[in-house]
């Protein structure tokens, strides 16, 4: 933090893009702002695009970045409390309790009727119920980490809504109640992701307390950059057409639209088949790395050859 | 500055919290203003939390910023040079001082940009631009503005120099920049006028067809009446979509809380309650689509897929004097090709209320159950045909419940062949529906019930 109010802040954050570059993540000027920004306002970031923009992949960019240990949580229906944020570990409390079964006798000596014995018990305090007994779940793993985590809170949109309100305590105050330790507050707030492919509408509450990130589909150059930094074996004349080829596909009317990372699979695919240049008939065989949907596949089938043409053309 | 902007925003339909204008101002801080692009990424960020928001974040900050920044008197400053206000020459810029008009004089004379455009926006500020409501307030706001900068000073100016000889390309010079003032100013009223009051006339639009009858929409309002329709069935959507599911207190799931408890080794330590899995309501909707009530039946349908989400079983059926099933229609193509479809299809003919309802039957009769509404949107009028409240009575029989709606005003039920009187007594709920209000009333109605 520091070091962050020293310099200006565009310098920061030039930097930071570089250095997230460094670790094969090609940022925007809007994804690295973000970044800035919710370390200088200690505020989570919410991210919403498409399937396969990135957005998990920028937490975890961010963790190596930052040299902090990356915690995450995949969000789903169903998910509660006790998965999330901690569980009392039972099985080793009646291990305890077995164990000291036999040393209770020793324990309670002296005590000559039962008020005194359970003042004595009282003495102990609750030990049981201790941060020794606690299992930590992703929310208080983060906050319990000193010297900071990123905080991954994936896909939240597929969570239940009353999960989502449970999550503004630790957004906003980083802190969280345990009826029986009490408050816990994180020493260092983390560095908190959520991501949504906007199943459904976020609430307002939780929109209120994190800036938003959008992340659209990349345009061409940086898709361009983005397959070179990721697959560096692949010929360059092969990487502008598969992007020329990849946006042109975007344009039609399909049911799921090839995203970043199909635009991955399918140039490692490309890169192992050992292509040169794209063939309407290789294309077409390896068509399914693109396009999720039967439908789609046999809706783009008669279009290859000319999107092909067009892509060498382009390029 | 920061303020106004939010304003601005808020004007335009996106919805900024006071938490958040707290954030933008923290944003603010930390950011500066000296890089723009940075400054956008960064507010866009802080206030606009949505797709759509974004988009209209974009748009308002590009008028907003760019208002204030290029007083376009720059670009068509004609050589100043041999301009020579002895009398008058001061070296001070200061916005507004007590002598404002000497200040603009100085100001045009050394084609200070920086300085004219800071007094533009003082001026601005202190006539209270950010106020103006409607168009009619331009020239008020335009003249305030120029006085408060010193027009009349300038004016004073020319005035004397026109009877001198020698001042004539002085004048001549003096009176454009005048001219591209006045512009400027001009323009920067029209933007405020733009920015703060872009969706106002929009919102009175949308207030104005939400109580408008269906039947009586112009062509030309569809579009906005579509928007209308999205707009409040993701309204719809967000309000029902969350109770899903409630706990049955009082009642033990044994198989459940066994399992749960295996991992304390048996010990009954969590309790599971038995939980409703509540039920997606399943929706038949039967229209008439004969002559006046299509209208209506079209944003019926409309609204009605458009809340997916919360009815996602919805059967839909066409009839006037045949009856047909255009739930697939609907599913495929957009509202207006499947609505056309189906008028072209099923909307000629005089309607037959009897053959209707007990095809209806025989179709679907067998899958209507204690979950299925029935919506019934008609005038009811049979045209002295049979008017098939037995079949209508065999379906309320089986189904949860029959609501019908008729887009008629209640006078005028049971007036001539309309024969409300005996199929209203077979349903479990006769509504109005002439107004998308009806409508969203009657659609938030079926979602409630199904949780």
């Amino acid at each position: 933090m520091s070091q962050i109010s020293k310099l200006s802040s565009e310098e920061v954050i030039r930097t930071t893009r570089k250095k997230l570059e460094k670790n094969g993540y090609i940022a925007t000027g809007q994804i690295a702002t973000a970044l800035y920004l919710a370390q200088a306002l200690v505020k989570p970031i919410l991210i919403e695009g498409p399937p396969g923009v990135g957005k998990t992949e920028l937490a975890i960019a961010t963790s190596k970045l930052l040299d902090k240990p990356l915690i995450r949580l995949q969000c789903y229906e169903g998910l509660d409390e006790s998965k999330a944020l901690y569980e009392w570990k039972y099985g080793k409390q009646l291990l305890y309790t077995q164990v000291l079964k036999e040393k209770l006798s020793d324990m309670l000596d002296g005590a000559r009727d039962l008020t005194q014995a359970v003042d004595k018990l009282h003495a102990f305090d609750d030990i049981f119920f201790s941060e020794a007994f606690v299992e930590p779940r992703p929310l208080l793993k983060a906050l319990w980490e000193k010297n900071g985590a990123v905080l991954l809170i994936d896909e939240i949109d597929k969570s239940d809504q009353e999960f989502e309100a449970f999550l503004l305590e630790i957004l906003q105050d980083y802190q969280i109640s345990i009826p029986e330790i009490g408050t816990v507050r994180a020493k260092t707030p983390p560095v908190v992701f959520l991501t949504s492919n906007n199943t459904r509408e976020i609430g307002d509450a939780l929109k209120r307390r994190c800036l938003h990130l959008y992340i659209p589909f990349p345009e061409h150059k940086l898709e361009q950059k983005i397959i070179e930094t990721q697959i560096p074996d692949l010929p360059q004349a092969l990487s502008k057409q598969v992007v020329n080829f990849v946006q042109s596909l975007r344009k039609l009317d399909l049911k799921k639209v090839p995203s970043i990372s199909e635009t991955l699979d399918w140039a490692r695919a490309l890169t192992l088949l050992n292509a040169t240049d794209l063939q309407p008939q290789l294309v077409r065989s390896t068509l399914n790395l693109l396009l999720k949907f039967q439908d789609d596949i046999e809706h783009t089938n008669p279009e290859v050859t000319a999107l092909v043409r067009n892509a060498i053309k382009d390029s | 500055m920061l303020p106004d902007f939010i304003k601005a925003l808020r004007a335009s339909n996106v919805a900024v919290s006071t938490a958040e204008s707290i954030d933008a101002n923290k944003v603010l801080t930390t950011i500066g203003i000296e890089n723009k692009l940075l400054l956008k990424y960064s507010l866009s960020m802080a206030l606009a939390k949505g797709i759509d928001d974004k988009k209209r974040f974009d748009e308002c900050f590009d008028v907003f910023f760019n208002q204030n920044t290029q007083p376009h008197l720059i670009t068509n400053a004609v050589p100043l040079l041999s301009l020579e206000f002895t009398d008058e020459s001061r070296n001070t810029t200061d916005t507004l001082g007590s002598s404002e008009g000497e200040t603009l004089l100085s100001i045009l004379k050394t084609e200070d940009k920086v300085a004219l455009q800071q007094l533009l926006a003082a001026a601005a500020q202190d006539v209270q631009l950010q106020n103006i409501r409607i168009f009619t307030q331009r020239g008020v706001y335009m003249r305030r503005i120029l006085e408060k900068i010193g027009i009349d000073s300038v004016d004073e100016h020319l005035y004397q120099r026109s009877s001198d000889d020698q001042e004539k390309s002085n004048f001549t010079t003096l009176k454009n920049l005048k001219a591209s003032l006045i512009e400027d100013v001009a323009n920067i009223v029209e933007k405020s006028l733009l920015l703060y009051t872009a969706n106002s006339a929009n919102n009175l639009r949308e207030e104005i067809l939400q109580k408008t009858a269906l039947a009586r929409i112009e062509v030309r309002d569809f579009k906005v009446m579509k928007q209308l329709v999205t707009k409040l069935a993701k309204k719809l959507t967000s309000i029902h979509s969350r109770r899903r599911r409630r706990a049955k207190r009082g009642h033990l799931d044994v198989r459940q809380t066994i399992r749960k408890n295996i991992q304390y080794d048996g010990v009954m330590f969590d309790t599971v309650w038995k939980r409703i899995q509540i039920d997606r309501p399943k929706v038949i909707a039967l229209c008439d689509v004969s002559g006046s009530v299509s209208q209506v039946a079209r944003f019926l349908l409309l609204f009605l897929y458009s809340v997916s989400e919360i009815i996602p079983k919805v059967r839909s059926f066409a009839f006037s004097n045949y009856l047909g099933e255009v739930t697939g229609l609907f599913e495929s193509s957009s509202a207006e090709v499947a609505l056309a479809e189906t008028i072209r299809l099923w909307g000629s003919g005089s309607t037959d209320y009897g053959g209707a309802l007990s095809e209806l039957e025989r179709l679907v009769g067998d899958e209507i159950d204690h979950r299925t509404t029935v919506l019934i949107l008609g005038d009811a009028r049979s045209n002295y045909g049979d008017s098939g409240h037995l079949a209508l009575r065999r379906i309320h029989n089986r189904a949860k419940r029959v609501i019908w709606l008729n887009p008629e005003p209640r006078s005028f039920w049971n007036t001539g062949d309309s024969e409300m009187k005996k199929l209203g007594a077979c349903c479990d709920k006769v509504d109005p529906c002439r107004t998308l209000n009806h409508l969203e009333r009657i659609i938030s109605d079926i979602a409630r019930t199904a949780t």
